[in-house]
């Protein structure tokens, strides 16, 4: 075997390792993970009103493009989709705080791979249990998600989506590397996917002039793709999503990897 | 051969000013006030493979931040450093594999899961044989004693407990060079002891370098051959232990409690012991072991007087580098 296959191997053992890890640890949140789901039937219940009101309980009305069942499922989509994701931000500004990150960093790991590592295996479980409880909700009331190819979409651009989410976070944590406080920043971060992200409203239903600046934004890859697919599967679209999804991972990837480069020279690990 | 080298090793932070009150804070938002501290101060240090080095110092005399340079987690503002061949914030990495490390109270073990499962990560990271691993893991579990607590999560066992977990995990990929940073803070007088006898226990049947920080005048005692004391970011001393015990760890404090309605305690004609504090019928007797014997003192203290209760402690190293600190401004001699 190469040095570099070997190489290759032996960081995805890692990767598994953390991942493994990092699941195993998820069951001793039980209460976080009732009381999460909870707040998500309320969401949910909350909006399928709404919706409901603004179709006039029609099923057959189209609204942009849109029945009433597929922009409750859009919304189960996306909720789970952003509930899925740890809080890293969060995360990574306690670890420079209490000086914690001495211990990751004298690991023979990459720190952001050990993170990316321990992010996707807490959201890719937690997304699926917030499906199915959002499919408590929407089930019954608009029918069952029967999407066939979507799912497929689905599926397939939640990976990007989920890795998409976690490297915009990751700018935003690894400002801690320099300023400590960054819950201020994670909180607009966070208003940006919930609005042009297209988490609350398909993009398709803004105003044409919002729909083209969220066309050149990132946001839009990590809640809208997924879930528009999802109830709206158009294989071609798939594919552009699919390649705008990963120039736009290339591209924050490349920037978190610089931030990160610059930012662990001008560390100062806290405590003694 | 040399487990670390330094040369003129030194770290300056910027650290904002801030004055006090409200106005305060509005000022240093419009005109922040930098100051410059200067944590390490171009520090030369030799360290050969085997041995046992105690890296001593008050608070804030530049320990932790030397550790963290020498681990690779900080980028020194200028000199030179390598450990076990590699400039360690430039090869971490690499450094990484070879190297142990455990800092004070950071765990390095998942609070809710037990410790076999951070041991099994550590294997992982580390690209441990699994053949290796295990066999390792056992002689680990054996000696340090672990067996009753490998399955329980890390958040339900005492500080002790998890202090012996974390210095077994640092060795499960058999470092050549071992970090301590404070690693008997907090625990109680039988638990330092056996985390010592088990750090010793490796650096005699593996050769395992060891280079440690402590407050603990016992773990310099009992762990290391050579202390180097560092006081404002430099070296203030570079010794032996046996020297440093001979000459400076020459003072034990005897605690005394007398009995309600004692008569004032009079040490009277004892050389080289007397009454440094008193609170109230607790006494604290200062004991110059290079004029008396802790024997001598008992004995006379036993014949003399009722005693209610009875300690013998090592003076607090912050007291000994304070006094070798002082002989140095002093213009006394230092080196021992």
């Amino acid at each position: 075997m190469s040095g570099t296959t070997m190489r290759w191997k032996a960081i995805a053992w890692k990767t598994g390792a953390v991942a493994r890890i990092t699941m195993r640890q998820q069951f001793a949140y039980k209460t976080d993970f009732v009381l999460r789901s909870t707040f998500l039937l309320l969401i949910l219940f909350v909006f399928a009103q709404l919706w409901s009101a603004a179709y006039e309980g029609d099923p057959a009305r189209v609204i942009s493009g849109f029945t009433m069942k597929q922009i409750v499922w859009y919304l189960v989509f996306t909720e789970a989709l952003t509930m899925a994701g740890p809080p890293l931000c969060a995360k990574i500004e306690d670890e420079v705080k209490n000086g914690d990150i001495a211990v990751r960093l004298t690991r023979p790991f990459s720190y952001l791979g050990y993170h990316y590592a321990s992010y996707l295996s807490e959201a890719l479980f937690r997304f699926v249990v917030h499906l199915a409880v959002g499919s408590v909700i929407a089930w019954p009331f608009v029918g069952a998600p029967s999407f066939g190819a979507g799912w497929l979409g689905l599926l397939s651009l939640s990976v990007g989506a989920l890795t998409l989410d976690f490297l915009l976070k990751a700018i935003v944590a690894l400002c801690a590397f320099w300023v400590e406080e960054v819950r201020g920043m994670e909180f607009v971060l966070q208003k940006l996917q919930f609005t042009v992200g297209g988490m609350l409203l398909p993009i398709d239903l803004m105003p044409e002039w919002l729909q083209r600046v969220c066309a050149w934004l990132p946001f839009q890859a990590v809640l809208y793709f997924p879930a528009r697919t999802a109830v709206h599967y158009d294989g071609a679209k798939l594919v552009i999503q699919l390649g705008i999804q990963t120039g736009w991972i290339a591209l924050l990837g490349l920037l978190v990897a610089v931030l990160y480069r610059r930012g662990v020279k001008k560390l100062h690990v806290n405590g003694g | 051969m040399k487990a670390l080298e330094t040369r003129a090793l030194s770290k300056t932070f910027r650290v904002k000013r801030k004055q006090a009150g409200l106005a305060g804070s509005f000022r240093a938002l419009l005109k922040p006030d930098w100051e410059e501290k200067e944590a390490v101060r171009g520090i030369d240090l030799d360290v050969e493979a085997g041995e046992t080095v105690a890296f001593l110092g008050p608070n804030g005399a530049g320990k932790s931040t030397t550790i963290k340079m020498l681990t690779g987690i900080m980028h020194p503002t200028s000199g030179k450093a390598t450990v076990l061949g590699f400039v360690p914030w430039k090869e971490r990495n690499s450094l990484a594999y070879r190297i142990g490390a455990v800092f004070g109270q950071k765990s390095q073990l998942w609070y809710h899961l037990p410790p076999i499962d951070s041991f099994d990560l550590i294997s992982r990271i580390y690209e441990l044989n699994r053949g290796d691993y295990l066999a390792r893991r056992k002689d680990l579990v054996d000696r340090f004693e672990l067996g009753p607590y490998l399955n329980t999560p890390v958040r339900k066992l005492s500080l002790g407990e998890r202090m012996r977990c974390e210095v077994a995990a640092c060795m499960l990929h058999r470092p050549q060079l071992l970090f301590f940073d404070e690693p008997t803070i907090g625990l109680d007088a039988v638990v330092k002891q056996r985390i010592r006898e088990l750090i010793r226990d490796r650096n005699k049947t593996e050769g395992t370098t060891v280079f440690l920080t402590s407050h603990d005048a016992g773990d310099v005692e009992q762990l290391c051959t050579r202390a180097v004391v560092i006081h404002h970011g430099g070296i203030l001393l570079d010794e032996p232990v046996e020297k440093l015990k001979r000459e400076v760890l020459s003072r034990k404090t005897v605690w005394l409690t007398l009995p309600e309605g004692s008569e004032n305690l009079d040490l009277g004609e004892l050389d080289g012991a007397v009454v440094a504090e008193r609170e109230g019928r607790r006494y604290r007797i200062a004991v110059d072991l290079k004029r008396t014997g802790i024997e001598q003192v008992l004995s006379l203290l036993i014949g003399r007087i009722r005693i209610d209760d009875v300690s013998v402690e090592d003076p607090p190293l912050e007291e000994i580098i304070q006094h070798l600190y002082g002989m140095r401004s002093k213009g006394e001699e230092v080196s021992l």
